[in-house]
């Protein structure tokens, strides 16, 4: 193999199979090393919760991926690769400059209760502006009634720093643990619970374009609509057979009806969690 | 434990059922390990291999595993090079079916040597005049890819993702994905083509030797390209065998016509190029040997119908059916055309090993039979039950098909209708009468 060893010959063709041989295992080495490294960097960076989604989002069925613009019939057929972060995408840029008409305000949504002056995300948790610059956060009523009565929810201590689709807050229920998604970045600086009708009040980083990609107006009832469709498929997938007739409204605490339902699988399908 | 290591929503058999699907594989590996153990401790007259016959069972299964693990560089070739998306649907099992093949060839080729530990000499006394080297080379470093290929899969696992090391590492190599099938098309294309080229070089085996295109025989070519026709045909052939045992529907209909197309495609050229291949051997390099081609086809064993049914009925018939999208809707003829497109590279390995082997050259020589001894089989048989029993585990603890999820939801209506829907128009190259004689054949039952 080496240029001392056994025959070797300072030949064309000698010298080409070794440097052809040795470039090949030098790219599979070196791309490996890079991974390695990559790996190490991302971890030094603390971006383990973004890789983590970007991971999940990768996963999610079509019909989970669908670009806002479709849900408000703006565009026909577009899948979101942007990870539902449309703060740095251009169509969407683009399309909110040619919009005209002002978003319906609607404040039952197929049964919801789905406040027009709140802002949603697509894993089900709803933003709200303070008069302070806070934001509260909570999850929707979608949410909360396929989750009913938790367990037990984990929030982060005060002070910690959220990120745009990264961890938010965990929701302990039976066997399923089931991570909500932050839907704004910012820092922790309130805890709230339950009765207090919010689960966070987050100062944000950045003023600027804090909500861009949150859901708001027309494009909630269709969301909430397709959502409704997924929750079917989920529930068709996991075991229970048909359950939700078209046009019904979601009883409050939907777990409570169906125990035996995989709802590990549930949840994770509807919070966008692979 | 066994639930928390299943992918989310997925629908996976009883742990119990599980175990008793494994426990016979487990005593055919068992078996297989004895055997290997035997040809290894006491050496290889346990083999009915000698100096004459020295390539057997073993290089001819070798080769034909070879072949149709080629799905996986095929697949991550056309996947991550030209970018056909719908390939992602199945690109996660043709590694796990490339690397069974090719681990499992390694493994029975370090039997073969008979004292693997010196398999390392490989490399450090390279025999530079042979073309084994450049096979072994290529082989190890397409194995190396395989591993790294196949590592982001098991990673995926539920818990394993759960380790932010191990999740940054599958996210990051995932990404570098598009180098390292680059390498592995590259690496293919040249380990497929030497195992080929190895039988053109034979001068003392004319019923082999063929003339030299650039440095290499035809064979070198003919071998890439069949190996490029069997491997798409056989990753469709093991999930819809998949598909079976498991009784789930895990690819959309179109991903199946799309892989038989692509195999037709292959197959076609290759069976033009064989043909070719076939008439320059039969009227030029044989007979400036000094033998009639003909010959070589005097003996009952292997007669002139070995190379038609080679060509034409497990060559020609197949790729023709393949080539019609009108066809491919049908299920039967797809998965038999695929099925007899594998038949079809077993028997030109078969043939490239068994009868170049087995004809005699010199005057004094007398044609030779083969028959493997127990360990041989036993050995293969290893290989079998270890291919199994990896594949199952991998597909029960990773998601091999991504769109298994939802396919679950869809009625079989549905995904009937959607296979009947993709019904495509007369092909440019069908005149009328076989496009009606096809559309007659596709729509009786079969």
């Amino acid at each position: 193999m080496l240029p001392w060893v056994y025959e070797f010959h300072w030949t064309v063709f000698h010298i080409t199979f070794l440097l052809v041989f040795f470039s090949v295992f030098v790219v599979i080495v070196t791309t490996v090393v890079m991974a390695m490294r990559r790996t190490q960097q991302a971890e030094q960076q603390n971006k383990i919760d973004s890789i983590l989604w970007h991971s999940d989002f990768e996963d999610l069925p079509p019909k989970a991926r669908v670009c806002r613009h479709e849900l408000s019939g703006e565009v026909k057929n577009r899948m979101c690769d942007n990870g539902f972060d449309c703060r740095s995408c251009k169509v969407h840029t683009f399309l909110v400059s040619q919009q005209h008409e002002p978003h319906s305000v609607q404040f039952e949504t197929y049964g919801f209760t789905m406040p027009p002056y709140r802002l949603y995300h697509r894993g089900h948790a709803w933003v709200q502006e303070e008069k302070d610059g806070t934001y509260k956060i909570g999850i929707d009523d979608f949410g909360t009634r396929i989750i009913g009565r938790a367990q037990s929810i984990e929030l982060p201590e005060i002070g910690t720093h959220l990120s745009v689709n990264g961890k938010g807050m965990l929701v302990r229920k039976q066997n399923a643990e089931i991570r909500i998604l932050s839907p704004i970045d910012g820092k922790v600086v309130e805890q709230g619970d339950a009765e207090k009708g919010w689960l966070l009040k987050v100062k944000p980083d950045n003023k600027e374009k804090v909500t861009a990609h949150l859901l708001k107006g027309d494009e909630v009832p269709n969301w909430i609509m397709r959502e409704m469709e997924r929750l079917q498929i989920s529930f068709a997938t996991s075991g229970v057979g048909a359950t939700l007739a078209d046009g019904g409204e979601l009883v409050p605490d939907f777990h409570k009806h169906y125990p035996k339902a995989d709802w590990d699988s549930v949840l994770g399908q509807m919070f966008l969690e692979a | 434990m066994d639930k928390k290591l299943i992918p989310r929503g997925l629908q996976r058999t009883s742990f119990t059922k599980f175990l008793l699907w494994v426990l016979p594989w487990t005593a055919l590996l068992a078996f297989g390990t004895y055997a290997i153990y035997l040809c290894l401790a006491e050496g290889l007259f346990h083999t009915n291999m000698d100096n004459r016959f020295a390539f057997g069972i073993w290089i001819f299964l070798d080769l034909t595993v070879i072949a149709l693990g080629a799905g996986a560089f095929f697949t991550g070739f056309l996947l991550y090079i030209l970018k056909r998306k719908e390939l992602k649907a199945v690109i996660n099992s043709a590694v796990v079916i490339g690397l069974i093949c090719y681990t499992g060839a390694m493994l029975v080729l370090m039997v073969d040597v008979g004292q693997p530990l010196r398999a390392l000499f490989t490399f450090w006394h390279p025999n530079t005049h042979s073309i084994l080297t450049e096979v072994t080379f290529c082989l190890t470093c397409y194995l190396i890819v395989l591993i790294i290929e196949y590592v982001p899969i098991v990673l995926k696992n539920r818990q394993l993702r759960q380790i932010p090391k191990f999740l940054v590492f599958e996210f990051q190599l995932h990404k570098l994905m598009p180098v390292i099938a680059g390498i592995g098309t590259f690496l293919s294309f040249f380990h497929q083509g030497s195992l080929g080229g190895l039988f053109g070089v034979l001068r003392g085996r004319p019923f082999a030797f063929r003339e030299e295109l650039g440095i290499w025989p035809s064979t070198f070519f003919l071998f890439v390209i069949s190996a490029a026709a069997a491997g798409p045909s056989f990753i469709m052939l093991t999930t819809w065998l998949v598909e079976k045992i498991t009784k789930k529907r895990l690819v959309k209909p179109s991903v199946y016509k799309f892989l038989g197309k692509v195999s037709g495609i292959m197959l076609i050229a290759y069976v033009l190029l064989k043909s070719i291949d076939t008439f320059i051997w039969i009227n030029s390099t044989s007979p400036g040997n000094g033998f009639p081609a003909f010959e070589f086809y005097a003996t009952r064993s292997f007669g002139t119908w070995i190379l038609f049914t080679e060509i034409v009925t497990l060559g020609l018939l197949p790729a023709l059916v393949l080539l019609s999208s009108r066809l491919r809707e049908n299920r039967k003829l797809l998965f038999g055309a695929g099925f007899m497109v594998c038949c079809g590279i077993m028997l030109n390995r078969f043939v490239m090993t068994i009868q170049t082997l087995a004809l005699p050259t010199l005057p004094f020589d007398e044609f030779l039979t083969y028959m493997p001894s127990w360990e041989e089989v036993a050995t293969f048989l290893f290989v079998i039950a270890y291919g199994v029993l990896l594949y199952s585990f991998t597909f029960r603890y990773s998601t091999l098909f991504p769109q298994e999820r939802e396919l679950e939801y869809m009625p079989d209506e549905q995904s009937s209708k959607e296979f009947a829907n993709s019904a495509g128009e007369r092909s440019w190259w069908q005149p009328r009468f076989v496009t009606n004689f096809i559309n007659r054949i596709a729509s009786s039952k079969l």
